[in-house]
């Protein structure tokens, strides 16, 4: 038995120690945000946040995150009440077909916890590794711009209330 | 002393238009930039070709690669192919005024002047930028640039690279470039004191933005002796199936080498290969050795007998190992389409110095922009401190067969520190 820390609960996961993340995150957990893109690093679908930072989460082995928070895009906010960056995901329409969204929200949410008022290039520099292949970067590089201009010291702060 | 190292302005031109110099001129030109990767250090991701402004860390302060581009103002439009010459050889500006030895002329000196009035012909063709270099930030009283004439008449050697009749015509190419243009050793030597490169230790491995740089004669690091096609193959494409991914400073003289003459590449590694010289029956057994390690099977024989409980550096490196690398680098390699390297012969691993395999490890190796290489993705943000360094005291054992690196978590913490400013 592996115990992990997922959105703030504790959740206790019997599996290998090499089984990846994303595969407890979806097959076990039913935590279906993160999605299984390329199951090698190279595409950023899987993005979910380990110890505040952005992970690619078919690379990380359970028996590896320890005592580190994990957070997924369903600890941001629900349907009913999206997070200020979900919501500003849906202002600005980013996603199209939508599979690489979620690992967009939380490669972006991870930048915001620790920067809430980064510059355009910072965005995009940040942004890089996770790829969108309906080619929507543009609105998901607005969507990061809005929300880190409408709520990014809101986000920043929450994470700080939050850490455990 | 200062009358014994002044240096004239050189008089202003008109800008030449472009069509005064000859295409295949450029062409030239264009392959020798290549070799002499300018852009690592003229060459922004954000601005123009050449037009300057990467900052290079020294150890004796911040400088920055000024503009190549023929901008009249702020790049060489106004400078005549003699004061281009002069700052080639000598490290003095047009102006007069002297250039930081971080610009290599101590190996540019060597270039010959066929060479040289090519790459002028290139960089005065470029697209003009309007772009003032930042202002550089170095510790007292090197801001005073008459003081690099100290500097110059200690390292400066105008020594033509050694001819040797007894050498193919390929092989004297290749060290024409190596010394001069190419500048290899300026990365591969360890530097003195005075930040000069240590001449007598010439190719015995040095340093580059944090990273080893490993030794390329005797002393080379590398597990399996190198031949002329794998080195050639490396230089041009940062991929040698047996050896090594180019990653951290070297993917951008591969860069550059991809646009370099294939003839020119290929004498480069016909003469690098003569200075690793022919593997002596000790280092025989060393590849030996390895090649029964990389055939033995995987590095941890069944992944998921590996517990997490273990806390010993080399428990807790196999589990990292058979959760994080395993399934690229072994147990058939099927993820990464067999294109990972087995880490039994792959040189980083069996480095005097962990530098480059905790680069690797934290940052991946990432291919530049437009530019072609394959992707290993970054481990910074899954793995700890503790993790990374347990995995390189792991892999050093099982992988290298090597003794351990001393204060491997110091190398840890502080690359971690570099990579996240």
């Amino acid at each position: 038995m592996i115990t992990l820390n997922i959105n703030g609960r504790a959740a206790a996961v019997d599996a290998d120690p090499t089984t990846p993340l994303l595969y407890v995150l979806r097959d076990d957990l039913k935590l279906n945000g993160a999605k299984f893109g390329c199951g090698l690093g190279q595409c950023g679908a899987c993005t979910v946040m380990v110890g505040g930072q952005a992970v690619m989460s078919c690379l990380m082995p359970i028996g590896l995150v320890e005592q580190r928070a994990v957070k997924t895009v369903e600890g941001l906010g629900t349907p009913t009440a999206p997070g200020p960056l979900q919501q500003a995901f849906i202002d600005e329409q980013a996603a199209q077909c939508g599979y690489c969204i979620a690992g967009m929200i939380m490669r972006a949410q991870a930048l915001l916890e620790r920067n809430p008022h980064p510059s355009d290039a910072e965005i995009r520099r940040h942004m890089a590794p996770n790829l969108c292949r309906c080619g929507t970067h543009l609105r998901i590089l607005r969507a990061v711009r809005r929300a880190a201009d409408r709520s990014g010291v809101a986000i920043a702060a929450e994470s700080r209330t939050s850490a455990p | 002393m200062l009358a014994l190292t002044w240096r004239p302005q050189l008089a202003p031109i008109d800008p030449p238009a472009r069509s005064s110099f000859d295409a295949a001129l450029i062409r030239r030109g264009e392959q020798l930039a290549g070799v002499g990767n300018c852009a690592a250090c003229h060459t922004t991701r954000d601005g123009g070709p050449y037009a300057g402004g990467v900052a290079l860390a020294t150890p004796f302060g911040t400088v920055h690669g000024t503009n190549l581009t023929p901008d009249p103002d702020t790049g060489i439009g106004r400078w005549s192919e003699a004061a281009f010459r002069r700052a080639m050889r000598d490290g003095v500006a047009r102006s007069g005024s002297r250039l930081y030895p971080v610009f290599p002329f101590d190996h540019y000196a060597r270039a010959s002047d066929d060479d040289l009035q090519a790459l002028y012909a290139f960089l005065m063709t470029r697209e003009p930028v309007r772009a003032e270099a930042p202002a550089n930030r170095l510790m007292f009283p090197l801001g005073f640039r008459p003081l690099l004439a100290g500097w110059s008449l200690l390292y400066l050697d105008r020594a033509p690279p050694p001819h040797d009749t007894r050498m193919s015509a390929e092989w004297n190419r290749g060290a024409y470039l190596t010394a001069s243009l190419g500048h290899c050793s300026s990365c591969h030597s360890p530097r003195t004191a005075l930040g000069g490169e240590d001449r007598r230790r010439r190719f015995d491995g040095g340093e580059a933005e944090g990273w080893y740089v490993p030794a390329l004669n005797a002393k080379s690091p590398s597990p399996l002796p190198w031949s002329v096609e794998q080195l050639t193959d490396y230089l041009s494409s940062g991929i040698a199936r047996d050896h090594a991914i180019a990653g951290g400073p070297m993917q951008g003289v591969v860069a550059g080498l991809a646009r370099a003459a294939p003839a020119d590449v290929r004498a480069i590694a016909v003469y690098i290969g003569s200075v690793m010289g022919d593997p002596t029956p000790q280092r025989d057994e060393r590849a030996k050795a390895s090649v029964a390690r990389a055939e033995r099977g995987p590095l941890v024989a069944n992944a998921s007998t590996v517990t997490s409980g273990d806390r010993s550096p080399l428990g807790l490196g196999a589990a990292v190992y058979a959760g994080a690398c395993a399934s690229c680098h072994d147990l058939g390699r099927r993820l990464s389409s067999g294109g990972a390297l087995q880490l039994p012969l792959a040189v980083a691993v069996h480095d005097p110095d962990p530098r480059s395999l905790i680069r690797i490890v934290l940052r991946g190796i990432e291919p530049l922009d437009g530019e072609p290489g394959r992707l290993m993705p970054a481990f910074g943000a899954q793995l700890t401190d503790e993790q990374v360094t347990a995995l390189l005291t792991f892999l050093r054992q099982t992988a290298a067969g090597a003794p351990p690196w001393p204060d491997l978590a110091a190398a840890v913490r502080s690359a971690r520190e570099d990579e996240s400013r």
